[in-house]
């Protein structure tokens, strides 16, 4: 959950859930409400946030985070990474290091920038460089809450690394209030999830 | 025909060898439990990262014999443990450095049972970032391989040639070579001007190698190979294979009558698998492999190796 922004005393929350086809719950999909009166986020900050390495992950796998944020790449592994990532959105290169010493990235465009790491292969993470500051990310429950709206119209839509269609297609109109809580529910289409597997079957070329 | 010594003396000869081989084993393993215990200290607190992997096969012809007779199959289990450091160098380039320790147990043919360590540098280049980029690496290792039956003990010498390209998460291309030699210990001449060193090995194998994810936790993988080089083929006496042979030595490994030919031959072999893998550490897997060798001497043989395999990175 996102909040900032708020201009009033009196704020609106938007609750959402997000399934699939087969109505299974749908973790780390990023909501996103963009006001259509933008002067409602003109007070948002950039907070400094991070993404870890873990067990050889990117934890978590997906980050959202508002435009002009800076993001720290701390290394809790006892080996060391070199993330990188080329996306349209961010293009940048941490050479190999370990520990937390990294110097922050500032993510500055919005859009999708997706994480690796040039030693292990299968690490993959994804940062969504939001435009407006509301926003935030389902849980394993397919349940997310943006609270702190200001009341008014927005477009809300859904983001996934793995969504089978554009995020342009599920874009609502909705009117958030300060009365009560607004709940919308997503039934959205994803396509197999696939990534380089860690550990190969074929008899290996060798050592990385 | 070879000209053999009486079986009482190659017998005595071949328990003197066997109880080296323990000897030697046991030092191996000394020496290899001790390296192991600091390197997997060391990966506590270093860029280590060790792997293990087990499995069970069934070869259909240990030997390589061609006479129906001589054929024998055998089950193996084998384990291996592996840890490796990478060095980055820059513009692309890391090296890597390492060694595994692993051994093998027959379930007839005791005397093939074994333990090796080797140790494995590598330099490896990548055109780019990511996981997509081509890649090729020049590799040489160099190891030692101590069985139960110490006729065959050997010290082994590999260099090998990689490269491929992964060209996206579901498919994995990549081509090998490798140019192996295995010095074993000589043996004595059974037939005068003819060597005993029938262990010994000098082969050159191409493969190419093909993989495909068919979801998050399948791999089917296929590997071509063909090999041309020194193959060792166990039978009773034959006339055919004697005077195409470069060495001759008793194999007591396979039994008192059997005798190891040396022979220059080409194999041609696939090898296919299927993967699964229950964690993002561990692959499940199972294999099929066939091999059809043409050898000097009229001497063709083939065999199958089904396998299951498990697999786990750290």
């Amino acid at each position: 959950m996102f909040v900032c922004g708020t201009t009033l005393g009196y704020a609106g929350e938007l609750r959402v859930v997000v399934k699939d086809h087969r109505g299974k719950h749908v973790a780390d999909a990023v909501v996103l409400a963009t006001p259509l009166d933008p002067k409602s986020a003109l007070r948002a900050k950039t907070p400094l946030d991070a993404v870890d390495q873990v067990d050889k992950q990117f934890v978590p796998y997906v980050k959202p985070v508002f435009v002009g944020s800076k993001i720290r790449f701390p290394n809790s592994d006892h080996i060391r990474h070199q993330v990188y990532s080329f996306s349209p959105a961010k293009k940048f290169e941490l050479p190999l290091y370990g520990g937390t010493d990294a110097p922050p990235v500032v993510f500055d465009k919005p859009g999708v920038v997706v994480l690796g790491c040039n030693i292990h292969d299968w690490m993959v993470g994804y940062i969504y460089v939001s435009e407006t500051p509301f926003f935030a990310k389902t849980e394993i429950a397919g349940r997310a809450s943006i609270e702190g709206l200001p009341p008014g119209e927005y477009h809300v839509r859904l983001w996934h690394p793995s969504m089978e269609h554009g995020e342009e297609t599920t874009v609502r109109r909705v009117t958030v209030t300060a009365e009560r809580p607004t709940t919308l529910e997503w039934e959205l289409s994803l396509k197999p999830s696939l990534r380089v597997p860690r550990v190969s079957g074929a008899p290996s070329p060798g050592y990385p | 025909m070879p000209v053999v010594r009486p079986h009482v003396q190659r017998d005595a000869l071949a328990g003197r060898a066997s109880e080296r081989g323990h000897a030697s084993a046991a030092t191996l393993g000394a020496f290899a439990a001790f390296l192991a215990l600091g390197a997997t200290s060391f990966a506590v607190h270093a860029d280590w990262t060790p792997a293990i992997e087990a499995g069970v096969r069934h070869d259909s012809n240990v030997g390589n014999a061609q006479p129906t007779p001589d054929i024998v199959s055998d089950t193996v289990v084998g384990a291996r443990v592996s840890m490796f450091q990478l060095f980055p160098l820059g513009a692309g380039y890391s090296m890597t450095v390492g060694g595994d320790l692993s051994g093998e147990s027959f379930h007839r043919l005791e005397g093939l049972n074994n333990a090796s360590l080797q140790a494995v540098f590598a330099l490896k280049k990548k055109w780019g970032l990511g996981a997509f980029t081509p890649w090729a690496r020049i590799g040489a290792s160099a190891g030692r391989v101590d069985y139960r039956d110490g006729d065959r003990n050997a010290w082994v010498y590999r260099a090998t040639l990689a490269s491929g390209r992964r060209i996206d998460a579901r498919w994995n291309l990549w081509a090998d070579y490798a140019y192996e030699r295995r010095a074993a210990n000589a043996q004595e001449e059974l037939v005068p001007g003819l060597s005993g060193d029938a262990f010994s090995q000098k082969s050159h194998t191409l493969g190419a190698n093909l993989e495909y994810a068919m979801n998050a936790g399948i791999l089917l993988t296929l590997r071509l190979l063909g090999r041309h080089g020194d193959v060792v083929s166990t039978t009773e006496p034959s006339a055919n294979i004697y005077y195409a042979s470069r060495a001759l030595a008793e194999d007591p490994a396979f039994g008192p009558e059997d005798y190891a030919y040396r022979l220059v031959g080409t194999s041609y072999g696939f090898r296919v698998g299927v993967g699964y893998s229950p964690t993002p550490h561990t692959l499940l897997g199972c294999g099929f492999e066939r091999l059809d060798t043409y050898a000097q001497g009229g001497n063709r043989y083939g065999k199958s190796i089904p396998e299951i395999t498990w697999d786990y990175v750290f």
